[in-house]
């Protein structure tokens, strides 16, 4: 067990990591060993931190194994907020270091840790209310639940396996292993550090906070408090992105509906289902391309497909997995009676070129023309260019009808049929860790999850939820946030206690 | 400038576009061709797509000509399908987003059709009259959609068309796959020179010129000025004016220079029976160049053509692909270049189409 603790004294001048004043802290040189404390010339001890400038091994370069990539970066932070202190040398940030990023739990000069501050069960007061404690402990209450999504000790326990893994010599004999445990590093420790900053940055608005209230500086404690504010309004969204910490959660991805039996009524509900998604893409801000849309024979549609891209579609879509029911008056029959009708959706994720993807053989396809009658050639002039591809090993197909040429619908068929081969491996492999018990086809299609009812009362209820609104309309028209995000912490948080 | 094309004996000049100056002589204008009395002028139609928006019209004006345009085409049903296989009206609907697309220049006035009486113009690359024009044309005339917007989506390449000139078929994107997969490991091949004969649109020769390597060239032949008036365009589009050059006249013809130096032959050549051609779908039979479709009696005339000319054009080594109508051709074709022409060629193979009809014969020259 060692200690860090630093003085320096800092006349508001912006200090950066690039600092010469500060980067003798770090000196770089075979990785041999961590670190070493030595003595400064105040007195005070120093930690060196030897270790590369770029923790992550560039792909195929064995040479830096880290267990100790989390160390150096960890007091960058800190280091960063000097600037924030004007007045005479302060103790700024003291913490143990056990060894293992994840036991090192920061602390304020007097010894407070975000636990602590949990502990005090300070009361939260509203946030027009200028009271840091409040401040804090909401924070301190985010910080908490931030933790628990990420699955906080499951997540220190994988890091140091990763970390072992990485420190074997053979590591990059197989670079593709090593690609994907050097990716998988790489991931959970920003997500460490992003918390670890975040609690950091914490202490010291405390910190400073108390030295203002020490030496009666109003304009450092409003300052700070400011600041507290911010990070408490920070933090909701931080609570939100860490309910998408799933590997594929960041992806785009594809939305499936698929129209129940029942005929006209059916199809019908599936293109109102379909709306409701291209809509709510939409005013998050994401680009919806159709990819594959099957018409009915009057109206609505047998079944579509669509793209939606930007940043985590798949980790919000993914909670619309499942079977979606619909009771109403139809409009497609004469005589108003009640009909109940059901919409099956799928989302799918489309795998980053990072992530590892399943090589398809070309023979292993077959691909087939739509609609294709007649001599053809010379002898026909069509617009329908609809491509099908059949992964024979598995049975997935894929369709594309929507691109204007056949090649395009063929690449575009091609990228849907890429990522459900990807989907299924996953669940595959999934399953095979035993982490899953659903079956295959849960896995596609779900179970019921939502009754959309407009007769003979108004109102959507999710199953899993009990979430309701009583305003199917604005549903459909796709606010689908709030369903989204209670199944999402309710999914998430549950899970999380159960272990 | 003008434009015109380098004939035969001036092969060193790789580009579409030559200026009067040199080998005037060498040059034959297109206005004095024989074919100049086919009623499209030669100067390329600029696709829908590509022209300037400098006209526009309201929003409630756009959607009332769409929701006329959209119940004429729901009228049609399955009509034209019954009749001659013609296009059905979701087919049609599909169309109509497209002319839209192609028409409008913002795109996110598709969203507001529906809803709102926004007073505000939308920017048009035609008239709304002349959309009105087009859609009747469309659906009562039976013209092609390919020339209602004036290009025609082919593999990743979009391509001008126009009366006269063959709108290419989905079938026929295949023989570039098939190119693309012969070339890959084979240099020779991959810098060589290749011939594309009956280019049409430009098509094949647009898309293998693509593929092949910085030293690989395509000569396309035509005998349609329109063709290859409307080839140029699309070469200049793609900016391939170095790697292909077109030469008017009939199939190997304007080749003689390169006799038995070609690394390839590609060719789409008119197959039809004579006898199928007033039978064929509205689209095709009324609209489509008939010099493009008609094969004469068996359908099989320039394919046999193209066959023994191959022999002597091809360098050994030399490979070639020709798109046929189907299995009785293809398996014709083999049979005569097996046997009538034993010992020119090698690996003689039929492919099929993504329909599953035996579509294409290939082979190498021995
Ligand atoms: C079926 S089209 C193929 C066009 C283009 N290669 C394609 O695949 O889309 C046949 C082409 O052969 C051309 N053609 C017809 N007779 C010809 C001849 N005697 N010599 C050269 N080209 C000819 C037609 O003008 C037409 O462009």
């Amino acid at each position: 067990m060692s200690f860090l603790i630093l003085r320096k004294s800092l006349r508001s001048s912006k200090v950066t990591t690039q600092n010469p004043r500060i980067s003798f802290l770090f000196s770089y040189g075979s990785p041999s060993f961590l670190y070493k404390t030595t003595e400064a010339p105040s007195g005070s001890r120093r930690l060196s931190h030897l270790i590369p400038e770029n923790p992550i091994p560039p792909s195929g370069s064995p040479i830096y194994r880290h267990s100790f990539s989390g160390i150096y970066s960890n007091s960058l932070p800190s280091i960063k907020n000097l600037s924030q202190f004007r007045q005479s040398p302060v103790i700024l940030t003291l913490f143990r270091y056990f060894g293992t990023e994840a036991a090192i739990q920061p602390s304020t000069a007097d010894g407070l840790t975000v636990e602590g501050i949990l502990a005090s069960n300070w009361t939260i007061l509203d946030e027009s209310e200028s009271d840091w404690k409040s401040h804090a402990a909401a924070i301190a209450q985010s910080i908490h639940l931030i933790k628990k999504r990420l699955r906080w000790k499951k997540l220190v326990v994988r890091l140091d396996l990763l970390s072992m893994e990485l420190n074997k010599p053979d590591l990059w004999d197989d670079p593709v292993h090593a690609g994907k445990i050097s990716r998988e590093h790489g991931s959970l420790m920003g997500k460490m550090k992003q918390v670890r900053a975040f609690e950091r940055e914490l202490l010291e608005h405390i910190d400073m906070i108390k030295l203002a209230g020490e030496e009666n500086d109003a304009d450092m404690e409003s300052e700070s408090l400011k600041a507290l504010v911010r990070m408490r309004r920070n933090s909701k969204e931080k609570e939100l992105q860490a309910m998408l910490a799933g590997e594929q959660d960041s992806c785009s991805c594809y939305i499936e509906v698929q129209a129940g039996a029942g005929g006209t009524e059916s199809m019908d509900w599936a293109a109102m289902v379909m709306q409701m998604y291209k809509m709510w893409a939409q005013q998050r801000g994401y680009k919806v391309t159709v990819v594959d849309e099957m018409p009915g024979e009057m109206a609505g549609i047998k079944r579509a497909t669509i793209k939606v891209d930007g940043e985590y579609a798949f980790g919000y879509a993914k909670a619309e997995v499942g079977v979606h029911r619909l009771v109403r008056i139809s409009p497609f029959d004469s005589n108003k009676r009640r009909h109940t009708s059901f919409a099956a959706v799928a989302v799918i994720p489309i795998m980053g070129d990072g992530s590892t993807r399943v090589q398809i053989n070309e023979s292993d396809l077959r691909i087939e023309r739509f609609r294709a009658g007649g001599a053809g050639g010379q002898h026909v002039n069509t617009t329908e260019s609809a491509v099908r591809i059949v992964h024979i090993p598995t049975g997935i197909t894929a369709t594309c009808q929507n691109e204007r040429s056949q090649h395009q619908n063929k690449a575009s068929a091609m990228a849907v049929l890429q990522s459900r081969v990807d989907q299924l491996e996953m669940a595959r492999q999934a399953q095979m860790n035993a982490q899953h018990t659903q079956s295959l086809t849960d896995i596609t299609w779900g179970s019921q999850i939502r009754s959309y009812v407009l007769h003979p009362y108004r109102m959507v209820k999710d199953l899993r939820t009990s979430y309701e609104v009583s305003d199917p309309d604005s549903v459909l028209e796709g606010d689908l946030d709030g369903f989204i995000m209670s199944y999402l912490s309710a999914s998430i948080d549950k899970d999380e206690d159960g272990r | 400038m003008r434009l015109s094309f380098t004939s035969a004996c001036c092969p060193s000049n790789f580009s579409i576009f030559t200026k009067p100056s040199l080998c005037t002589n060498l040059h034959r204008t297109v206005c004095s061709s024989s074919l100049s009395s086919l009623p499209t002028s030669l100067k390329p139609q600029v696709p829908l797509f590509l022209r300037p928006p400098v006209h526009s019209a309201t929003v409630p004006d756009l959607r009332n000509w769409h929701d006329w345009a959209k119940n004429l085409a729901s009228s049609v049903g399955t009509r034209f399908q019954d009749s001659d296989n013609g296009p059905d009206s979701s087919l049609l609907s599909r169309e109509l987003k497209w002319l839209m697309e192609d028409a409008i220049e913002d795109h996110s006035v598709f969203s507001q059709l529906g809803i709102g009486n926004n007073q505000t113009n939308v920017r048009l690359k035609a008239g709304i009259e002349e959309l009105y024009n087009l859609w009747k044309q469309r659906i009562e005339e039976r013209r092609p959609f390919q020339y209602v917007v004036g290009c025609e989506h082919w593999r990743d390449l979009v391509l001008s068309v126009q009366e006269g000139v063959l709108i290419p078929r989905p079938e026929t994107e295949h023989i570039v796959d098939l190119v693309a997969d012969v070339v890959s490991d084979d240099e020779g091949l991959r810098e060589g020179l290749w011939a594309d004969l009956g280019t049409g649109s430009g098509a094949l020769a647009i898309a293998i010129g693509r593929i092949l390597g910085s030293c690989g060239t395509v000569i396309a032949t035509d005998l349609s000025p329109i063709a290859l008036s409307a080839a140029a365009f699309n070469v200049r589009r793609y900016g391939l004016q170095d790697a292909i050059e077109l030469r008017q006249g009939s199939w190997f013809e304007p080749l003689k220079d390169v006799e038995g130096k070609l690394a390839g032959i590609v060719s789409n050549p008119p197959y039809i029976p004579s006898d199928n051609i007033p039978g064929l779908q509205a689209e095709v039979g009324r609209h489509e160049p008939r010099l493009a479709l008609d094969g004469g009696l068996s359908g099989m005339d320039y394919l046999f053509h193209i066959c023994n000319g191959a022999a002597s054009m091809l360098k050994p080594g030399g490979f070639f692909i020709f798109e046929t109508n189907g299995e009785q051709q293809c398996k014709c074709l083999v049979k005569y270049l097996g046997n009538d022409m034993r010992g020119s060629f090698r690996s003689l193979d039929i492919v099929s189409d993504f329909a599953g009809i035996q579509r294409f014969v290939t082979g190498f020259r021995q």
